[in-house]
């Protein structure tokens, strides 16, 4: 038998997967162990011991481990995504938080751990609401930051060690994203089923893991009705309100404050549309909403970054510090708005729905509309990151504290959802939406401000030059003196700046994509050939 | 070398360690729920067998409509009674583990859906999963007339050899373009 080849740890790792009775497993691993290797297959198990503690112990100690598994049981896998897609944004923040701190505010901290505040102010609580005073004097802010190598045990340049670390912490994220988009869009849309309403997927998505007996029967019915429904589809010109922030700001609060009231009342408008619209599937009226809200959230930043790139950056001498402070005033006035919102959303839903206006019902939870807005805020930290390096330790908290606040107000206030989402295909549309636009939106501001905007002159790591980029042509300039690096150098002059290099990667690039294309086509005929191939040879031999 | 005491030996808990795919606090949450079916006396014999329908009392099985076949599938009793010990319940939680792989789901899902045994799925066992799944009564049912679309519909997208029938191939290959089956397919206690 093929098990004698394998080595003990693969033998036992096939015998697993067998899908046989728990007696023929232990009947065939009883067969398979011979006398003689019971030594070294002790030594072996010993390991496979080791081996599984380790599980164990990684699995207590995985972050909410024993609330997911909760709440996957009783709402099923589309609300569950939620808060799994909450857990994969706070480990952004904590890789973004531990490099910014270990590398950039740090150095500085050791050199001079007394920062230079003017005499005059002081502590006061409103700081943490408003991020200006006292914050901004402190290594919050991009101002707080010195240009100046730092003579220690080594010689620490601030400026490049600004510059790379966000640069490093922003290419790290675009390719995390790249990676996981697209494994999910292979495993969830490529080799997926392509025909939405199939009946199949809608048999063979039963959730086994709902327990409560009334999403049972609820979920049985609305699968009912969705396969008795043709195929028709009914399309509905989108309604589509736009909004504009305002642009005067007379208090500093004043902004975040109405950009915040729009980003809770007007999606609520859209839920409340999608009433009144008919749809003819659970994903387009999910695609609409999600539209809808993206657009809203585009233009809101959009604006406010026109704003602060064309406004701010001309009135204000430190204006990287006054941009810092606008975005942590957006962060926290978000995260209270978030609360706000799901107490209007799910508490209030629900005792209207169940003492008010019982035609209602109790709500359910709105994943796609939550997950946006974990999108949005997660865009407000990448834009930040750049102005105030220590935002995400703002966001680690804020995101912290929103898990178990929505936790909470599911168990309490929602049921569970009725229809049998497509949770892995919503999950596609997430990771695609959180990386384009809003981090390639997030990432262009960023490099905009460093290629474009001239950096303040009092304050910074970047102060005195032209613009932030300039970073490294000076830093080449010094490198030409040391010959050991001579590599370096060239690396720079002829890939770096040449524009021939890019060019023919491009060209390169365009012709493998064109290669692949083809291959995809040659083997969907293939398919097709085969299924045939399938079909005449069952005719032949019955 | 059944479950005698009400703690598990250590050999005995590395062995269901090696042959599911169960975590250590995962097969001792099992015996711990498992041996609260079991009355006092039934407690100190070695590999007791408990009845389907005190199985069916289990929160985790008691709403699924599917609760009767998983018993019968998994049971390893010569009267095909239903009946789970503790060694068919482990095998019942790895297979509806979040470490089960593709393959095995599919196995037991097919196995789970084939409702006469016979090795595949005709249409009288696709006609009794959907009555499964969308009701018991007469008003909830769909009528004979949707009944037999729903199966030209599933049989033309899954039947590839045009036999009449899915067998456990097919079923297979249907399932693997179902991204949401993986995550659906599981009990967790």
């Amino acid at each position: 038998k093929e098990f004698v080849a394998l080595s003990t740890r693969d033998r036992i790792r096939a015998i697993r997967d067998l899908a046989m009775s728990f007696e023929e497993k232990k009947h065939i691993r009883w067969v398979l162990t011979d006398k003689q290797l019971k030594l070294i297959s002790f030594l072996v198990r010993v390991i496979l011991r080791c081996g599984y503690s380790i599980r164990s112990a990684r699995q207590t100690l995985e972050l909410w481990q024993g609330i997911m598994k909760e709440i996957g049981g009783k709402f099923g896998t589309s609300v569950l995504s939620y808060f799994l897609f909450l857990k994969w944004l706070l480990m952004f923040n904590i890789f973004s938080f531990l490099i910014n701190f270990g590398f950039i505010t740090i150095p500085l901290l050791v050199y001079d751990p007394s920062p230079n505040i003017p005499p005059n102010v002081s502590f006061r609580g409103l700081e943490i609401l408003t991020g200006a005073g006292y914050f901004n004097y402190t290594v919050m802010y991009y101002g707080g930051y010195s240009n100046e190598t730092l003579i220690g045990l080594v010689d620490y340049n601030m400026q490049l060690a600004y510059f790379f670390t966000i640069a490093v912490y922003m290419v790290l994220c675009g390719i995390a994203l790249i990676f996981s988009m697209a494994s999910s869009f292979k495993e969830n849309y490529v080799l997926a089923d392509t025909v939405s309403n199939s009946a199949w997927q809608l048999l063979c998505s039963w959730d086994f893991s709902i327990t409560n007996e009334r999403a049972v029967r609820q979920r049985k019915n609305n699968l009912r009705v969705q396969l008795k429904v043709n195929k028709t589809c009914v399309t509905n010109p989108l309604l589509s309100v736009k909004t504009k922030s305002g642009e005067r700001e007379a208090e500093t609060l004043l902004v975040p404050f109405v950009v915040s009231l729009m980003n809770l009342v007007v999606p609520l408008f859209y839920s409340l549309f999608n009433k009144f619209e008919h749809y003819s599937s659970l994903g387009r009226q999910i695609y609409a909403l999600v539209v809808r809200n993206v657009l809203l959230k585009m233009s809101i930043l959009a604006v406010l970054c026109y704003y602060w790139m064309n406004v701010v950056a001309e009135k204000f001498s430190c204006w990287e510090s006054m941009v810092g402070q606008a975005l942590y005033r957006l962060v926290i006035v978000d995260f209270l708005f978030l609360m706000l919102g799901s107490f209007f959303g799910e508490f209030l839903s629900n005792v209207i729905g169940t003492r008010l206006l019982p035609r209602l019902g109790v709500p359910e939870f709105d994943v796609a509309r939550n997950v946006l807005e974990l999108i949005y805020a997660q865009t407000l930290a990448w834009i930040g990151i750049y102005f105030s390096p220590l935002l995400p330790a703002i966001q680690i908290l804020k995101f912290f504290i929103l898990f178990y606040l929505k936790k909470v107000s599911l168990t309490q206030n929602c049921q569970p959802p009725r229809r049998t989402g497509r949770a892995a295909q919503m999950q596609t549309i997430f990771i695609a939406l959180l990386f384009f636009p809003f981090f390639v939106g997030a990432l262009s501001i960023v490099a905009y401000t460093a290629w474009r905007l001239t950096p303040s002159e009092q304050c910074g790591p970047f102060r005195g030059l032209n613009n932030t980029f300039s970073v490294v042509g000076v830093w080449i300039d010094d490198l030409q003196e040391i010959p050991a690096s001579q590599w370096v150098v060239w690396i720079y002059q002829n890939v770096i700046r040449s524009e021939i290099f890019y060019f023919l990667i491009t060209l390169i690039i365009i012709v493998i994509i064109y290669i692949f294309w083809q291959v995809t086509q040659g083997r969907k005929q293939l398919i097709g050939q085969l299924r045939q191939q399938i079909v005449n040879v069952s005719v032949l031999h019955p | 070398m059944g479950t005698t005491a009400s703690q598990l030996g250590k050999d005995l808990l590395s062995e269901y360690q090696e042959l599911t795919f169960l975590t250590k606090q995962e097969i001792l949450l099992a015996h711990k729920r498992f041996t609260e079916l079991l009355t006092k006396d039934e407690k100190d014999l070695p590999n007791t067998r408990v009845s389907m329908e005190r199985v069916l009392t289990l929160p985790e099985l008691k709403s699924n409509p599917f609760r009767k076949r998983i018993c019968y599938v998994f049971s390893t009793s010569e009267q095909k009674d239903g009946s789970l010990t503790f060694e068919d319940f482990l095998d019942l939680l790895s297979a509806f583990s979040d470490s089960a792989t593709l393959e095995i789901k599919s196995h037991y899902a097919f196995r789970i859906f084939d409702f006469d045994d016979d090795g595949t799925l005709d249409c009288g066992d696709l006609e009794k999963l959907v009555n499964c799944l969308t009701g018991e009564t007469d008003e909830t049912r769909l009528t004979t007339e949707e009944m037999r679309q729903l199966i030209n519909n599933i049989l033309e997208e899954s039947d590839i050899d045009k036999d009449g029938t899915v067998n456990l191939s097919e079923f297979q290959h249907v399932i693997s373009r179902s991204p949401d089956f993986v995550s659906s397919f599981k009990i967790v206690l």
